[in-house]
């Protein structure tokens, strides 16, 4: 079962402030994922969707609990990895509500930048950036800089560079807040597609629930607390 | 491995170079002023080194005759010629006077010498036109900085003096421009008065005339002599102070340009250390206008040794950049000053360094503020 799990979430707490200004945000967080899934984190604005997803990407200390990352426990009431930004590195991918693509690189070095800096060498990464991008129908756009593509196109590349380090999971934050609904779905279709064929578990926080049948899980933060409901398998909308 | 600070440079290479090139102005600006600094101390030896006397006789009890006023009889000079270890001994004098001519007004020294003396008074390397004095009345050699020409008849106080010869690089230890008479000539321009000033000294009972009174007495001694033993053996026989030619030159040093090379020091020490907050500033603006970027990368993972080396080696670019166009600039402009401006590498590459070592330092300000940034500023929400 362990050898399956892409990330297990038990009793996560995080809170801000302390004595009559402590404000908990996550209460008693539970959940895990598999690999392969597509998940939709799903919260009215302000209800934490975003803190959930700093801890997740360790980016953010909780305040208790304890998450496993694949079979490595990386907090347990305190961080057990001395790096984070190279767990970060190595095993998560991140997508945001904006491309926030390295605007002084090009295409190529923004999506060969993790893999090389995590001592990765060309004749593994230009193979692989070459598979991605030809994955993603965008291999002529290698040499082409962020500001010279389209919003939908800058944020296809995002999806490249959280891909290009082989990541055991990707944290997507409204990927598709900034697409019109054609291209939303492309992208969320992608997302799908991409967790089931390089079998990498993507937590997409959204707002649009006409996402949701494309989506294995979903999660909700309610008072505080996390409701997992489970969608099935949908792959007919692949 | 992707070098970022390339990427970047190259990115916003236009931004980058007049960045460069404003800082640049900056140290050019600094790099002339320690020329302007070296110009008055090469300024102050000149004329001693171009004289080349051994030893310097002055009046008793001064530092003449450039840091103190000095008037030594004329016939010391036999005195002096028949003292054990010298070679040959001449008078000379120096008075300074504002002159004028067509093309504007400006500052000289004149230097009285005996044309027919044994000793070189005019350094020939620096005569560029002509020859020196060969006759004792009437003849004058000037600086070329003066703009009087060959053959050009030059009127001071009651006579006509006809230019034989054009220096260059000859000023005084004020900077003030040479020009070069005989002895007798000097002694006219100095001791002949107005007639309404003869006529009030006679009916004072003053007897007014040549006193033979010059400046100071330089001479150089015989081969295998020590000129600081000659000259304090003078010292012991005369009742003259003399100085050699290092002692007359620590005496223009330390006596007559200290406070100004204190002051023109300060005022350098004062614009590198602008220089090196304005570098600052620069280099922590432009890590602030990448704030976004850097907490993107951060977020995805990349260390601050990453980052901190983009930011230290786009200090170094910029410095190296600044330093190239820094000197170009020193150079453009310091042909345009009125004063000799002594641009050496050897104090560029010092400033380069010592602006280089200061920037990197500076550049910590921007290292922590990417230290400090939260890479969860990337994700919105």
């Amino acid at each position: 079962m362990k050898k399956n799990q892409a990330m297990k979430i038990q009793n996560l707490v995080k809170s801000f402030g302390s004595g009559d200004n402590k404000i908990t945000v996550i209460d008693g967080a539970c959940f895990t994922l598999n690999k392969g899934e597509f998940v939709a984190l799903v919260a009215p604005s302000g209800a934490g969707k975003t803190t959930l997803l700093m801890m997740l990407g360790c980016v953010l200390e909780p305040t208790s609990g304890r998450i496993e990352i694949g079979e490595e426990v990386v907090y347990d009431n305190k961080w057990l990895v001395k790096d984070d930004r190279a767990l970060r590195r190595k095993k998560i991918g991140f997508i945001f509500q904006a491309h926030y693509l390295i605007p002084f690189l090009n295409i190529e070095d923004n999506i060969t930048l993790l893999p090389y800096e995590n001592g990765e060498k060309e004749e593994v990464v230009k193979p692989r950036v070459k598979e991605i991008m030809d994955y993603l129908d965008m291999s002529d756009k290698l040499k082409s800089m962020p500001s010279e593509l389209s919003g939908g196109q800058n944020q296809r590349i995002a999806i490249a560079r959280a891909l290009a380090n082989n990541p055991d999971i990707i944290l997507a934050d409204e990927p598709t807040a900034a697409l019109d609904k054609e291209r939303a779905i492309s992208v969320v279709k992608m997302l799908k597609k991409i967790t089931r064929e390089q079998n990498v578990t993507i937590i997409m926080v959204t707002h649009d629930d006409r996402l949701f049948p494309y989506c294995d899980k979903v999660l909700t933060i309610k008072d505080k607390k996390i409701d997992i409901m489970v969608l099935g398998e949908n792959d007919e909308n692949v | 491995m992707i070098n970022l600070a390339a990427k970047d440079i190259s990115h916003s290479l236009g931004k980058f170079i007049v960045t460069a090139i404003s800082v640049g102005v900056l140290l050019g600006i600094v790099i002339v002023m320690i020329g302007v600094y070296r110009g008055m101390v090469f300024d102050a030896k000149v004329l001693v080194d171009d004289i080349n006397a051994d030893i310097w006789v002055v009046q008793q009890d001064t530092l003449g005759p450039f840091a103190q006023n000095s008037r030594v009889h004329e016939d010391l000079k036999n005195q002096i010629s028949y003292q054990d270890g010298i070679k040959h001994a001449e008078a000379i004098t120096f008075q300074t006077f504002q002159m004028e001519n067509k093309y504007g007004d400006f500052k000289v020294m004149l230097v009285g010498y005996d044309p027919f003396g044994d000793m070189l008074v005019i350094d020939k390397t620096k005569l560029i036109e002509g020859r020196v004095l060969q006759k004792q009345h009437f003849e004058i050699v000037v600086s070329q900085k003066t703009n009087y020409k060959l053959g050009e008849y030059i009127e001071l106080g009651r006579d006509k003096f006809k230019v034989v010869g054009l220096t260059k690089d000859t000023v005084s230890n004020s900077g003030d421009y040479l020009i070069y008479t005989s002895l007798k000539d000097a002694a006219i321009l100095q001791f002949t008065y107005t007639n309404e000033r003869i006529r009030s000294d006679e009916e004072r009972g003053i007897k007014s005339g040549n006193p033979h009174l010059v400046n100071a007495i330089i001479a150089n001694v015989k081969d295998g002599f020590n000129p600081k033993s000659v000259a304090r053996n003078i010292e012991r026989t005369t009742h003259k102070k003399v100085f050699t030619q290092e002692e007359q030159k620590n005496l223009l040093l330390e006596k007559v340009i200290k406070k100004s090379s204190k002051q023109i020091g300060m005022f350098t020490v004062i614009l590198i250390v602008v220089s090196i907050i304005i570098i600052a500033l620069i280099i922590y603006t432009m890590t602030l206008e990448k704030i976004k970027e850097i907490s993107i990368l951060k977020l995805i993972g990349i260390p601050n040794f990453t980052i901190a080396k983009m930011i230290i080696q786009e200090t170094v670019v910029l410095g190296v950049l600044a330093f190239i166009s820094g000197n170009i600039f020193a150079h453009f402009i310091s042909g345009g000053f009125p004063k000799r401006i002594v641009l050496e590498m050897s104090d560029a590459f010092g400033l380069f360094i010592v602006i280089l070592f200061s920037s990197v330092l500076a550049s910590l300000f921007g290292i922590y503020k990417v230290i400090k940034t939260d890479p969860a500023q990337a994700i919105g929400g």
